[in-house]
């Protein structure tokens, strides 16, 4: 498995966009906006549900109105924060597919924050009708919250396990 | 100018913070996080305002419920930010470009305030929608502060320093 992990990510950091990317000294700070951008529309309205089912903030709307409101730049700040990240990771293949803390992100810590996330956020339809949301919701928002917190703290300590 | 960021980079309180790996990786967490959960909540207001998002709600509503979230998003990052300016002081302090972030930052901000304030006023209460002067604000203060994330990354690439 790691024999065919390196080997992609050989192919991947060879190809010439990526190439262009990782030579270009105006290329990697746009991949890096991109990814940036996407991650603020994206776990900015994570956040802000994950408040609204902890019950904490103004209330005006319901938990299930504001994932309802939020729901559409959600997904699209998801999409345009895939497309930077993968860039980014194409960029500099080789070095994220032995890094620990960016394998703890993308194996562990993403794909389980992203199953609880779908999950609140359709579950928020039936929790978040009233003001007030029950105990199961405050959990959920609770936990999607600290599971979004270790992807960024992975995501900040990648440069911490780097090998040159 | 100098004499205090020579001053901040060794305090002992901020120096001990930027030496610890843990500690300093809680920084940038604050600090990522915190420009995230500040753009991310600004960014749906302005969407709001330009008809762009939420018509289920008025803009109104959402911006009671999100600016809480906006301010507390600026406060965590300006916080982190200014112990990891202090780990560096000098050298940020010179790179003309943290200094162009820092402004943009500013005025920025002053959109946002302005959204914030003007954003109930604005708004029809037959139609919910917006004059042109609304829209107009809310698009300049979503280009700034997503311009403020590329003048941010912009800091390590062009001066090396962050």
């Amino acid at each position: 498995m790691s024999n065919f992990l390196m080997s992609f990510a050989k192919w991947l950091e060879n190809t010439r966009w990526a190439l262009s990317i990782s030579g270009s000294n105006w290329a990697y700070p746009f991949v890096q906006w991109t990814h940036f951008s996407g991650l603020s529309l994206w776990l900015g309205t994570n956040f802000a549900l994950d408040f609204r089912l902890l019950g904490l903030g103004k209330k005006r709307n319901t938990a299930a109105e504001l994932a309802n409101a939020l729901f559409a730049w959600n997904w699209t700040g998801f999409g345009i924060a895939i497309c930077g990240g993968f860039m980014l990771f194409a960029s500099s293949a080789t070095k994220y597919v032995v890094n620990p803390a960016f394998l703890l992100k993308l194996g562990i810590f993403v794909p389980l924050a992203l199953i609880v996330h779908i999950i609140n956020q359709q579950k928020a339809k039936t929790w978040g009708l009233t003001p007030d949301v029950p105990g199961i919701a405050k959990c959920a928002g609770l936990f999607e919250l600290v599971l979004w917190l270790c992807v960024v703290t992975c995501a900040v300590s990648i440069s911490t396990f780097e090998t040159f | 100018m100098d004499q205090f960021y020579q001053a901040l980079a060794h305090n002992p309180f901020l120096f001990y913070i930027n030496s610890s790996t843990v500690l300093s990786a809680m920084m940038e967490v604050a600090h990522y996080a915190g420009f995230m959960l500040l753009v991310g909540s600004i960014a749906i207001v302005d969407l709001r305002i330009l008809g762009l998002a939420a018509h289920s709600r008025t803009a109104a509503s959402l911006a009671q419920d999100l600016f809480p979230w906006m301010w507390t998003g600026f406060a965590f990052a300006l916080v982190s930010g200014f112990v990891m300016f202090a780990g560096d002081a000098p050298d940020f302090g010179r790179s003309w470009v943290f200094q162009v972030k820092v402004l943009w930052i500013i005025v920025a901000l002053i959109f946002g305030i302005a959204v914030q304030w003007k954003v109930s006023s604005w708004e029809r209460p037959e139609s919910h929608s917006m004059p042109i002067f609304a829209k107009f604000v809310a698009l300049i203060s979503i280009i700034l502060w997503i311009g403020a994330i590329l003048v941010s990354v912009e800091v390590p690439a062009i001066s090396g320093v962050g």
